[in-house]
């Protein structure tokens, strides 16, 4: 073979030289023996495979070193399968246990512990509770320095069974000590008969350890201990016990999200658990009922700073998937918030200084404010106890200033809100609101933690959080709070009105039963009358347990536990109180009724073909009276799905994740804001568009800033004073107008802009209430004032204003080194596992089903070619007007000559054999289907497997088709005719072939029509005259591609995840979905996230065999002789080396002084 | 048939990849005049500066500013950042392999 060739068919050697001559033979350390009990030896797969090839004669050679290879390569002549295949180099290196993925992607670790978790709401959410035990084995090597030689000296001293104790001293010639045995020397010399000696080898010298009876021991270590602590120096390194204020990694699997490992402070206590404030169980994921957490702990100081800095709680609050705040008061600590700032709770001094004193320890200054009544008792009330959680000391420079609704907020009314749901604080002080899960938990951007995160700082927020555990669990374990059977207990009116409103309900689906027995059900678009009937039935039972629920709230007293509990938000719903009290519901299964497991009937309790509620698994009873037989059954049926769901998802999620993770996972922000791959592909030329970092984002959608709330603050934190001056509209305006063009160019256009209209707005009402004051009458003075109070604003404001807006918009940037896409990747992959157990499949119009959550994630991430359910929205040129939506979605909907024809029928005369079809005129009308006989021969003539001829088919004007098929000979012309009758059946006479189904959509509210064509071939769709082709879109992303190119393909990888994400009431911020869509099409074509897309999208080997096919990808590797310049995150971490990414996209270098010029010098020897 | 595929697609990619490698390496000189990078430091900036600085500082470094019962190296090298005493230069590399030189009190930090 020529070298040309080679080259031509990618060979980078000679191909002789794949010819194998010599086999590896690797050393013991790679097949190690083991040593069983009584001399026997069990030897390595691999020896053993070798000694079989040195045995097997020639011919069967070959195979046996293929498999020596390879265990899988089949061919073994000897049919006898062997018990387990021994394993072959291959199979070292493949799969989860694999080299790759089980030895050098990920390793195993020393400095690690394991325990159960438990709360402890007195710890700060940055600390965690590590157990003596464990404090004692893990340690930190601490080197040696002017600073802390007394502090470790003394842990010397402690040894290792004390605890502020070490275990270790290291000098720096690399010999250690070992403290929990006595130094070398005086072991050797109190040696004795009877102690039992391991030798080790260290470094080339021998270190005895010696156990000895233990009466002897404690005397002889200390005083080698003191010893040792004495003669401790700069520069060695003592192994010393984890101490208080220590850094550690903390982490619960599974690790979805960079939230799930985060850096703590330790706190050694007492017993067995690992303990950590309650607020921080929410990244974690983490409850109490037995969980098990991992901990690690750092070993160099680097890696130290970088836990802290970049790992640590509170530096992860809120999560880079939407700026959500996520670490946050949950449970206990909602609920007693919920009691005590509930607008009848008073306390008299004493009551009220004890509960102040609660949040601090009684260690922190406390300002008493001025009681809410004075007389005839001094009293204080509960909001006023948040006013001093909020800001407990006048000297404390916060002032927290928001407004939001809770969950009983009326609507309207606001701050007169009759439920107390309107939550207001201004300036610290909690003017009215009972505090719950939205003001103080979790999943928001306006809460009282996170606007003390972005207006304050860091610190502000941890802190108050730390304040509320402690108060919360303090005032809820001497108030109690618990739930009894009587919580339960439905009374006499609850159980009526429940049994009114099931009669009711009953009575409607009777209705809708009988209506449907008789033919008479008023049939939904594009559902048969069965359909029509379940989805009827399904939505009266589902309002029926809706109304059972409201009847069971409304009943409730207001001090019943678990309506509390889903007051506040602390736990459970509406629903699930009404379940336990009022009734169940029903049960489904698939999204539907309970199936039939029998013939017609779901259990044999009940008539065959009945569709009653009760026989279809509605549960009338509640958790309390009990279910009854058949209730329970269908109970369990639909608990079941839920258990089959989880878990079947779980690992359809986890592997979805994995592969958005390899695809993803070198993908960073670089200095010059673009977004790049390892090997330099640009991605993105500016991240998300805009270049900011969604865990900053405070606005609603990923807006940077939330103006309104914003200027409400500036308003509130700096009142109007004398001195200040109010603007006119026009005054402020111009203001405006100076200081935005004044802005450099790190601004981008589109955050001026909403800067810019939101304070136009702003401007624009001052200007109307003026105008409104000032017309009225002409005592300018007063009024104007008025208006200025109304919505003026002063130079100061408006200047603080503009000024926090532009600093702030310029620390919300994301920063060079971030790796956005593994955070991306995370962000889409986590929510993914939530969404299990929610089942419902149907959006848009009800008939019309559409694959949602997972599997429909998956087909978008997959890039695939088939999808489920692939739906064209068209929207109308003339959206207005029913009857062209009509007539246009007779134009798209494929219809078969057997739905518009009265009859197809043989016709056999003596004459002549004919088939005859009576088109259904009623039917062609009433769907504006324009369809005439003449349409229907041409249709039938351009069918291609009929092949009849133009004089073969006869119209006639009344909607005859008479049809006489071209066989002359007799005997087959009967079979010809029927099989002719059959396929003329399906003869599409209009619309598009691929388009099952057109579903008119109605918009109530806007009063427009859009059509949902279930189907693909979005070009001929777009092209159907009268459908607006610019605005009609697909969700099938290869067809986009295909028909509108790469751009609309990615734009609709954006929206369709988007889309799912809605539907499931999960927000992800917009640029992650960017960056995916543009990773998906960077290349110029859809890849889809699996082996092959990611084969196309990286260079490297290593990381490709890391993921998928290890085997296959390194043979090919060697055959075309690839290299691998170890850029990527992958490649690196194999390699053991730093990557470039995050705190290695940079490099620093020791500023050495420059030498000062001296004066003098040493005179020249030579002169 | 998919294998032919992928490999054409493989083919011509490392070859440009070692041709850029070789040329980057000589390449990296320092970009003169005005400097395009953020004037903030990032916190991956600062977290590699602080656990540089506090590495020295554990290993008996001078430290350059007054101590008030400080042990911890960490909590030092903090101090030192906010007195901006870090006697360190951050390179930024840009993608094409040049470089900005930036020194530590140059950049703004953001307290945390």
């Amino acid at each position: 073979m020529l070298d040309e060739d080679c080259e031509l068919l990618y060979l980078s050697d000679r191909p002789e030289k794949l010819i194998l001559e010599d086999i590896p033979v690797p050393p013991m350390a790679v097949r190690p023996s083991v040593l069983v009990n009584g001399g026997q030896s069990n030897e390595n797969d691999v020896t053993s495979k070798l000694k079989t090839i040195i045995q097997k004669d020639w011919e069967l050679l070959q195979i046996e070193v293929a498999q020596y290879i390879n265990s899988d390569v089949r061919g073994s002549p000897q049919n006898q399968q062997q018990s387990r295949p021994l394993q072959g180099f291959v199979q070292r290196l493949k799969g989860k246990q694999g080299r790759f993925r089980g030895n050098l992607s990920g390793k195993r670790v020393e400095f690690t512990g394991r325990t159960v978790i438990s709360p402890d709401p007195n710890l700060k959410i940055t600390e965690v509770a590590i157990p003596i035990l464990m404090a004692q084995i893990l340690t930190y090597p601490e080197l040696v320095s002017n600073h802390n030689i007394e502090k470790l000296r003394q842990c010397v001293r402690n040894g290792p069974e004390r605890h502020p104790g070490a275990n270790f001293i290291r000098d720096p010639s690399g010999t250690m000590i070992h403290l929990r045995f006595t130094s070398r020397k005086r072991a050797a010399d109190e040696l004795k008969y009877g102690h039992i000696v391991d030798r080790h080898l260290e470094d080339g010298d021998i270190v005895l350890f010696n156990r000895q009876p233990s009466l002897h021991r404690i005397h002889l270590r200390f005083t080698s201990r003191k010893r040792a602590a004495d003669e401790l120096k700069y520069g060695h390194i003592v192994d010393r016990h984890l101490e208080d204020g220590d850094i550690v990694l903390f982490n619960r699997q599974p690790s979805l999200h960079r939230m799930s490992i985060m850096s703590h402070r330790a706190k050694i206590m007492p017993w067995r658990t690992l303990r950590f404030n309650e607020s921080v169980c929410n990244p974690y994921n983490a409850d109490f009922d037995g969980d098990e957490m991992n901990m690690h702990v750092p070993q160099t100081e680097e890696a130290r700073t970088e836990a802290l800095t970049l790992m640590g709680v509170q530096n992860n609050l809120c999560t880079p998937k939407n700026g959500e705040i996520l670490v946050a008061s949950t449970q206990d600590f909602l609920t007693s918030s919920f009691l005590i700032t509930r607008k009848d709770t008073f306390y008299d001094r004493a009551a009220f200084s004890l509960m102040c004193s609660y949040m601090g320890d009684g260690m922190e200054p406390v300002d008493l404010p001025t009681p809410a009544l004075i007389k005839p008792i001094e009293l204080w009330t509960g909001k006023q106890l948040f006013s001093v959680l909020v800001r407990p000391y006048a000297h404390m420079k916060v002032f927290v200033n928001l407004t939001t609704t809770e969950k009983s907020y009326t609507k309207s009314e606001e701050t007169m809100c009759r439920n107390d749901g309107y939550v207001y604080f201004r300036n610290s002080e909690l003017l009215c609101g009972q505090l719950g899960k939205v003001t103080l938990g979790n999943g928001n951007k306006d809460g009282l933690f996170s606007i003390l995160l972005r207006d304050y700082s860091v610190h502000a927020a941890a802190s108050c959080m730390n304040r509320l555990a402690k108060l919360s669990a303090r005032w809820i374990g001497n108030h109690g709070f618990s739930i009894g059977i009587d919580d339960v207990q439905p009374g006499k009116i609850l159980k009526d009105g429940k049994d009114d409103q099931i009669k009711l309900g009953y009575k409607a689906c009777d209705e809708i039963i009988q209506e449907y027995n008789q033919n008479k059900l008023n049939l939904l678009p594009g559902c048969d009358s069965a359909k029509t009937l379940e989805t009827r039935v399904l939505k009266a039972l589902n309002d029926l347990r809706q109304s059972t629920a409201d009847v069971c709230m409304k009943e409730l007293h207001w001090r019943n536990s678990p309506l509390i509990m889903s007051q506040c938000g602390s736990k459970g719903s509406p629903m699930n109180i009404s379940q336990m009290i009022a009734c169940v519901g029903q049960q489904n299964v698939n999204g539907q009724r309970a199936p039939n497991g029998f013939i017609d009937r779901s259990l044999p309790h009940f008539p065959k073909k009945s569709k009653i509620p009760a026989a279809k698994g509605f549960v009338a009873n509640s958790f309390y009276s009990g279910l009854r037989a058949t209730e329970f059954f269908f109970h369990t049926m639909g608990g079941r799905e839920g258990l089959v769901d989880t878990a079947v998802k779980t690992a359809d999620t986890g592997y979805m994740s994995r592969r958005l993770i390899k695809a993803l996972e070198d993908l960073s922000i670089q200095y010059d804001d673009t977004v790049r791959n390892a090997s330099g592909g640009v991605v993105q030329f500016i991240y998300g568009g805009d270049g900011m970092d969604p865990a900053k984002m405070e606005g609603k959608d990923g807006e940077p800033l939330n103006f309104k709330r914003l200027y409400f603050k500036i308003k509130a934190t700096c009142p109007r004073t004398r001195a200040h001056l109010n603007l006119s509209p026009e005054e402020a305006s111009n203001f405006v107008k100076e200081r935005l063009s004044s802005l450099d160019g790190r601004c981008s256009k589109k955050f001026k802009k909403s800067l810019s209209t939101f304070l136009e707005g702003q401007i624009h009402s001052l200007k109307t209430t003026r105008e409104q004051f000032l017309g009225e009458r002409n005592s300018s003075g007063c009024n104007e004032k008025i208006a200025a109070n109304i919505s003026g604003i002063t130079l100061q404001q408006l200047q603080a204003f503009l000024e926090i807006c532009i600093t702030r918009y310029h620390l919300k940037k994301i920063e060079a080194g971030a790796a956005i896409g593994v955070i991306g990747a995370q962000s889409i992959g986590e929510p993914g596992t939530q969404m299990t157990l929610k089942t419902f499949h149907f959006a848009g119009v009800a008939s019309m089903n559409v694959t949602l959550g997972v599997p429909r994630i998956k087909e978008i991430i997959n890039g695939a070619k088939n999808i489920s359910t692939p739906i064209i929205t068209a929207k109308l040129k003339y959206n207005n007007n029913v009857k062209t939506a009509e007539f246009l979605k007779g134009c798209i909907e494929k219809t078969i000559l057997g739905e518009v024809s009265k009859s197809i029928k043989i016709e056999l005369t003596s004459r002549k054999a004919a088939i005859v079809i009576k088109l259904d005129k009623k039917t062609i009308q009433g769907s504006q289907l324009g369809i005439s006989a003449d349409s229907v021969k041409r249709s039938i003539l351009q069918h291609q497997k009929l092949k009849l001829k133009d004089e073969h088919i006869h119209t006639s004007d009344d909607g005859k088709i008479i049809i006489s098929p071209p066989e002359t000979d007799r005997n087959k012309l009967h079979f010809s005719l029927h099989s002719l009758k059959g396929m003329l059946k399906d003869v599409i006479v209009k619309g598009l072939p691929t388009a099952q189904r057109v579903v008119i959509n109605h918009d109530e509210k806007k009063e427009t029509y859009e059509l949902f064509v279930e189907g693909t071939n979005l070009r001929a769709v777009m092209g159907i005259p009268g459908v607006d082709g610019h605005d009609t879109k697909s969700n099938h992303i290869i067809e986009v591609e295909g028909t509108l190119g790469i751009e609309a393909a990615r734009e609709c990888i954006i929206n369709e995840i988007q889309y799912i994400m809605k539907e499931y009431s999960m927000s992800i911020d917009n640029r992650h979905m960017m960056l995916l869509a543009d990773l998906m099409t960077y290349k110029g074509e859809v890849l889809g996230i699996t082996r092959f897309g990611i084969n196309k999208m990286k260079e490297s080997v290593l990381m490709l065999a890391a993921f998928e096919k290890t085997a296959d990808v390194l043979f090919n590797a060697s055959f075309n002789g690839r290299h691998d310049d170890i850029e990527g995150v992958g490649e690196c971490i194999i390699m053991g080396i730093p990557m470039p990414i995050g705190t290695g996209i940079l490099k620093v270098q020791q500023r050495v002084e420059p030498i000062p010029n001296l004066a003098y010098g040493m005179d020249s020897l030579i002169s | 048939m998919e294998e032919d595929v992928e490999d054409k697609t493989n083919d011509d990619v490392p070859d440009t990849v070692v041709e850029e490698g070789e040329e980057e390496k000589e390449q990296q000189q320092l970009v003169e005049g005005q400097r395009k990078t953020s004037k903030y430091m990032t916190k991956y900036e600062r977290a590699r500066i602080l656990g540089t600085r506090a590495l020295q500082i554990s290993m008996n470094a001078p430290v350059m500013v007054e101590l008030e019962g400080e042990t911890d190296p960490l909590e030092i090298a903090m101090k030192e950042l906010q007195a901006r005493k870090i006697p360190f230069t951050i390179r930024r590399y840009l993608p094409d392999g040049s470089y900005e030189d930036w020194g530590v009190d140059e950049l703004i930090v953001e307290k945390a």
